[in-house]
């Protein structure tokens, strides 16, 4: 059961943030475009989902267990994950929002704009869990390694 | 000791974990009550019903004062020209009243957040812009008008009245706009404080009525004078 509910996050995972870039994407460049900003001024926003899916592509690239196996980590990147996918729906697509209608853009810019800072903070922190979970990772291998290589020499 | 640094560092991520959990567990239900409650409607039929009456009356008021004023067969000593001034710009203020745009908020029976934020604009723009401070507080910068009786006696009045309504939307249209930004309520709060719907569209229609109020005020001295005249 607990196999089944972690490749189900695990597969779940990849799949929103994939959704969730996308959508961020899409609305931080509707907002560099109302205020003709250059496009390169988007690129700090983007940086924590570009750094959260080369350490899932490790993760995924050297099976690693202590990530890939945790699911309350793959668990909370879901959530996480979902949450920036329903934010991100919400602004373009809740009309009961006066702003969204007011200004006409499409997009509640206002919204979407006091999330940016929590999006930032779950991604970095996500960020940091994974390389954390991978040292122990590293460190349950050695032990086992060691382990085995004392029975060896026993034998 | 360099096993329990790596200890250590599980339980760091076990930690950061825990607290990510938490806070997306937070925004993402805390979500799903902001949007229920922008979604929230009002029935507001049976106070559109009683306030509409309200309004007809004082329409009616308004045209029976103004309409008291015949240029043709006017034969009082007063400036008829003051006279004219002051029944057209009232006029005119009835047709804005009576416009569509207007009059439109009172055959709803349930109204949105949208509504009341548009029910505010309209107002803002129509009965305070157009009416209030395009043809009364012009009225009462008028030389032919302030040469009419009891000119100085219902000019700081309605100044006087017309700086507080043009002031009492302001919050209203602010708060729903804010609307859009997170915010903690709870039901206790709801019943408390302000309702966003239904407290800033009543608030409205009690600014909208005080409106039509100084309208009847003004039509009054418009009628005395002239009968008196």
């Amino acid at each position: 059961m607990k196999k089944i509910f972690n490749g189900l996050f695990y597969v779940f995972k990849f799949l929103l943030l994939i959704a969730a870039f996308a959508l961020t994407l899409f609305i931080l460049i509707r907002m560099n475009v109302r205020l003709e900003k250059n496009i390169t001024s988007i690129l700090p926003e983007l940086i924590p989902f570009a750094i959260l899916l080369v350490l899932f592509i490790i993760n995924m690239i050297f099976r690693q267990h202590g990530v890939n196996g945790n699911v309350f980590y793959n668990l909370t990147c879901c959530l996480v994950l979902s949450t920036i996918v329903c934010v991100s729906l919400r602004a373009i697509l809740d009309t009961n929002m006066v702003l969204n209608e007011k200004y006409g853009y499409g997009v509640d810019f206002n919204f979407f704009d006091n999330f940016i800072a929590y999006i930032k903070i779950m991604l970095y922190g996500l960020s940091i869990a994974d390389v954390l979970f991978m040292f122990r990772e590293k460190d349950n291998d050695k032990i086992k390694d060691e382990k085995k290589s004392k029975k060896l020499k026993k034998a | 000791m360099k096993k329990v640094l790596l200890e250590y560092a599980n339980v760091f991520a076990y930690t950061i974990t825990g607290l990510i959990f938490g806070l997306a567990f937070f925004l993402l239900f805390i979500n799903f009550y902001h949007m229920q409650e922008l979604a929230e409607t009002v029935d507001v039929s049976a106070y559109n019903d009683t306030n509409k009456a309200s309004v007809e009356e004082k329409i009616e008021t308004i045209r029976n004062n103004i309409n008291v004023y015949n240029q043709s067969t006017y034969n009082g000593s007063l400036n008829i020209y003051g006279l004219n001034t002051v029944q057209l710009k009232l006029q005119d203020c009835l047709e804005i009243i009576e416009s569509e745009d207007m009059m439109k908020y009172f055959e709803l029976d349930e109204i949105g957040i949208n509504d009341s934020y548009n029910f505010t604009v309209d107002f803002k723009n129509k009965i305070l812009n157009d009416c209030l401070v395009m043809q009364v507080k012009s009225l009462f910068n008028t030389d032919t008008v302030a040469t009419l009786p009891n000119f100085d006696t219902i000019k700081p009045y309605v100044e006087l009245d017309l700086e507080a309504l043009l002031d009492s939307t302001n919050y209203v249209q602010s708060n729903i706009e804010n609307s859009d930004h997170y915010y903690f309520s709870t039901e206790t709060n709801k019943a408390n404080f302000f309702n966003l719907v239904d407290d800033s569209y009543s608030d409205i229609m009690n600014s909208y009525q005080n409106s039509l109020d100084l309208l009847v005020e003004v039509s009054n001295w418009y009628r005395d004078i002239v009968i008196g005249g």
